[in-house]
């Protein structure tokens, strides 16, 4: 365990400080192996080679589990199919890397013939390529390795720059590549303990602030064994949330908190949500993440406020379904929306109104769901099977004109109105939006009623709902949850619990606001705890 | 009650807030509002029936038709597959509107040939507005004797000579090739598109004083996936200094009349860039459902002065044989049915009557920094630089 200070007093000011010595104890966490997702693939690309190399292609889906795609990368697995989808980008990848237009460029060195092999240029190539898409260096071996392949490509095709492609394309589909895991090492302060190499801790550090590989810096301060000491790692966290590529981190934490990769396959009937095409779908997801990171980044704003801002980004395609001008002809442009508006906070964002609705009508349930699961980490149960819904799909009844009506005739079933409680007061406060987002004052001509209540806190319109949501304690404790799970790539287990605690009362002490969460969690001790047993878990075997 | 306010937005002009802001809750008096409308089509207003009662000689006679009938039998004969009426193609289209004695264009020339006259309505109704302030269509200092038309609907009469002189012309009367056509093309391309900007509104069922501009546009229309114009898009305000004219309006039951004012307005269609230059020009138009997005109906009309009108319609030529029409037919009609803005020197008629009917959608309404409009615009320069210099 790090040497921590002695602090004088446990108080919340301490806390604020960052007293390493209030951190309660963790039972750690099994050392895991995490899949790359589609993102950060193609963020890790764009890093090494520049964003002009194309890739081209699908990637077979992140499951989702406990919520997060971060979880549930940690049981993907690459099927052959997916591995041939690998293959293919790696080939397309690698041809654009040593292509006569980028080689000068991305190659460090120049060969004494291009149609010859030139071990020296090609070991100078995959030992710095390699340890940037490996995050780490690469022994001896693996460059002997790649130079080898590289070499009798070269002999076979006459081009040294083939050569190279086969090299690249091969480490591309390398489980070292496509794979984050966890190694771990023997403790050298406790030979009984294990510890994660400081590598793993780069890894871990660099895909949970910036949702990327490590650069240049962080594997240097790994290499030299920095991140093993408080302030070592302190100094680079502090450094990571500096930086502007902090917005990438927090864009992917959230994109995955609300399920936003849906925006992608989400279809809406187009002459019942004329307003609602492809660019509008596109842009919806795009709106709420620069809500949340001008909120939250920029700003360095609370947490809450996002649930009641009214202040957010537009553009065009927006702008019809919101029915508000914009100005700018192409891009994006703050918009606050007025004072009495019911556009308040993310939750009346079209993503979420959007996503959480059916393709030709909205969904009180899913949006009461959504609010539940996504923002206050409460479960709601899945319906029974024989469930009926019928009724609940008739937006056109003529006697049930409002969905407010039809889910009461629906909730009649004693096995459905438990859980239609959790969820239908605050999904039917969102009725106001139409299941493009649109505001709307009646359905079926009916004037809509949006009172309701959450946990006890009555609303009457979603502008109030918004208030509820901010003033709702497991908000705070879902947040710190979510943030953990995603940095940590598993969900959180009865052993972090007082870990968690601590980190939501300093969440809380610091005002709520995301980038010192970041940080508490980055710099926690328990954060890299190895513990438990799990299988597969890896010795570190490399030995720079 | 909902409000409407003027938005700022960062860095950027003011947006002059068209349509109504959905989703507001009560905040207070309402302040004036401004509604704005993108006009997403609009054609020569027409009363039209089904049997063409109101052209007793028949339709028009196209130009194809006069340039056939001048054609000696033989090469009739020969250059129609032996008489047979076959579809014109772009070479023949060129023979027939050079049907000159010395070969000239009859379009750009429509004096250098004698065809008979245009067929034109006779009928009693038409739609427009009494431009000139008289039942019976006497001369009057700012008109020229003329027949005026009832309108069908509302029984008061009316002025509108464009459609006295197109509305037997098949390409021309409703729902044929020239509506659909240029509205087609200022839809897709996003060109001639007018704006018209309610201003200073308290009451948009009734009220007394309120001002209309009229504008360009800078932006395409937006369109859902069946091809219908979304309402509520926002569109930016073209900085042509010559657009931009206002009038006083009042509404009454939702109905919105203005006064009359001299207006430019952008004109593009069937390949033609250019505008509309009307005086006395007025609007009615149903002023939009708070919150609705439904297309609303306007009609419009003034003089619109005959050489600019003449401009559009002879550069158009290509569009004869689709619009089945013949220029000199149309310009010597034209002419002597002119009935606004008499020369003083010849006391002939220098401006047509005219109306639009136009559909329009609520829309915003985004104003460019420092725009000037038509009354602020300052006189072209008079000499150049180097004149100056000299």
């Amino acid at each position: 365990m790090r040497i921590v200070a002695i602090c004088a007093a446990a108080s919340i000011a301490a806390l604020v400080a960052g007293c390493g010595k209030q951190e309660p104890q963790t039972t750690g966490t099994p050392p895991l192996v995490r899949q790359m997702t589609e993102v950060q693939y193609r963020a890790v690309i764009a890093d090494l080679f520049g964003p002009d190399v194309k890739i081209a292609g699908n990637f077979y889906p992140t499951p989702r589990e406990d919520g997060l795609m971060a979880v549930g990368a940690s049981h993907a697995t690459i099927t052959p199919s997916a591995f041939e989808r690998y293959d293919k980008l790696a080939r397309l990848i690698a041809a654009q890397v040593v292509d006569a237009s980028n080689r000068d460029m991305l190659v460090p060195c120049k060969p004494a013939a291009v149609k010859s092999a030139d071990d020296a240029c090609a070991t100078v190539f995959f030992s710095k390529v390699g340890r940037l898409l490996y995050r780490r260096p690469l022994n001896q071996d693996e460059v002997a390795r790649q130079v080898k392949l590289a070499t009798e490509v070269t002999k076979t095709t006459g081009s040294f720059y083939d050569g190279l492609a086969a090299g690249l394309s091969g480490m591309l589909v390398a489980p070292d590549f496509l794979l984050i895991g966890d190694l771990v090492e023997t403790d050298p302060n406790d030979a009984a303990r294990k510890r994660l190499t400081g590598y793993s801790i780069a890894s871990r550090l660099s895909f949970f602030l910036w949702n990327a590989s490590p650069d240049d810096a962080l594997l240097t301060a790994a290499e030299k064994g920095e991140l093993y000491s408080e302030r070592g790692l302190a100094k680079q966290v502090d450094r990571m949330l500096r930086s502007s590529r902090v917005e990438a981190g927090v864009r992917a934490l959230f994109a995955d908190m609300f399920g936003f990769d849906g925006l992608a396959r989400l279809q809406k009937d187009p002459l019942i949500y004329p307003a609602f095409g492809l660019s509008a779908a596109d842009d919806s997801g795009e709106q709420t993440l620069r809500t949340i990171v001008d909120q939250l980044v920029v700003n360095e704003g609370d947490y809450r406020d996002l649930f009641t801002t009214r202040k957010t980004f537009l553009s065009q395609p927006l702008g019809l379904v919101y029915r508000v001008p914009v100005e700018t002809t192409s891009g994006w442009e703050p918009y606050e929306f007025p004072v009495g508006d019911q556009h308040v906070g993310i939750q009346s964002h079209l993503s979420l109104l959007a996503l959480y609705s059916h393709p030709g009508r909205s969904s009180a349930t899913l949006r009461g769901k959504a609010v539940r699961e996504l923002l206050l980490c409460q479960k709601v149960p899945d319906p029974p099977a024989n469930v009926d819904f019928t009724l609940v799909s008739d937006s056109s009844n003529p006697v049930h004109k409002t969905a407010r009506a039809r889910l009461s005739a629906h909730s009649t079933d004693p096995s459905c109105s438990g859980c239609h409680k959790l969820m239908d007061p605050i999904g039917l406060s969102l009725e106001n939006f139409d299941g493009a987002g649109q505001y709307r004052a009646t359905e079926n001509g009916e004037k809509l009623d949006t009172s309701g209540e959450l946990d006890g806190v009555p609303f009457k319109n979603p502008q109030e709902l918004g208030t509820a949501i901010h003033q709702n304690a497991a908000l705070n404790s879902c947040l710190v949850n979510r943030v953990y799970a995603f940095a940590g790539g598993h969900t959180p287990q009865p052993g972090d619990r007082p870990l968690l605690d601590y980190i939501e009362k300093k969440f809380v002490a610091d005002g709520y606001r995301l980038k010192p969460l970041l940080r508490t969690i980055a710099t926690s001790e328990g954060f890299y705890a190895v513990g438990g047993t799990a299988t597969g878990t890896a010795e570190a075997s490399v030995k720079p | 009650m909902h409000i409407l306010r003027a938005v700022t937005t960062a860095g950027a002009a003011i947006c002059a807030l068209a349509a109504f802001l959905p989703g507001i809750a009560n905040a207070g008096p309402a302040p004036k509002r401004t509604v704005g409308l993108v006009v997403t089509s609009w054609f020569t207003a027409q009363y039209n029936t089904p049997h063409w009662e109101e052209c007793p000689e028949g339709a028009a006679i196209g130009n194809d038709e006069l340039w056939l009938r001048s054609l000696p039998q033989d090469a009739r004969i020969k250059k129609t597959d032996g008489g047979k009426v076959q579809p014109v193609d772009g070479a023949r289209k060129q023979q027939a509107v050079v049907r000159g004695p010395n070969g000239e264009d009859v379009c750009m020339n429509p004096t250098v040939v004698n065809d008979p006259p245009l067929r034109i309505i006779k009928g009693k109704f038409g739609y427009g507005f009494n431009l000139d302030g008289t039942n019976d269509g006497a001369p009057t200092s700012k008109s020229c004797k003329h027949d005026k038309f009832e309108d069908p609907d509302t029984g008061l009469k009316v002025d509108n000579q464009t459609y006295r002189t197109l509305g037997c012309i098949l390409g021309w009367r409703n729902g044929n090739y020239m509506e659909g056509h240029p509205n087609g093309e200022r839809q897709d391309s996003g060109r001639g598109t007018i704006l018209i900007e309610v201003t200073d509104v308290d009451d948009l069922e009734n009220d007394p004083d309120v001002t209309v501009a009229f504008y360009g546009a800078l932006d395409p229309m937006p369109k859902d996936s069946t091809g219908k114009i979304l309402p509520f898009a926002s569109y930016h305000v073209s900085g042509t200094p010559q657009y931009g004219a206002k009038a006083k309006g009042r509404i009454e039951n939702g109905q919105l009349t203005t006064t009359p004012v001299d207006a430019r307005l952008p004109l593009y269609g069937n390949n033609y860039t250019g505008d509309m230059f009307l005086k006395d020009m007025r609007l009615r138009v149903a002023m939009p459902k708070e919150g609705e997005g439904a297309p609303v109906k306007a009609l419009l009309g003034g003089y619109y002065d005959f050489n600019k009108w003449w401009d559009y319609i002879q550069k158009i030529e290509f569009l004869l044989v689709a619009g089945q029409w013949n220029c000199p037919q149309i310009y010597q009609a034209a002419k002597q049915l002119a009935d606004g803005y008499p020369d003083p020197k010849t006391g002939e008629c220098t401006a047509l009557s005219t109306a639009l009917t136009m559909e329009a959608l609520p829309a915003f309404i985004v104003h460019p920094k420092n725009e000037r409009t038509v009354a602020e615009a300052p006189e072209p320069e008079k000499k150049t630089q180097l004149a100056q210099g000299q």
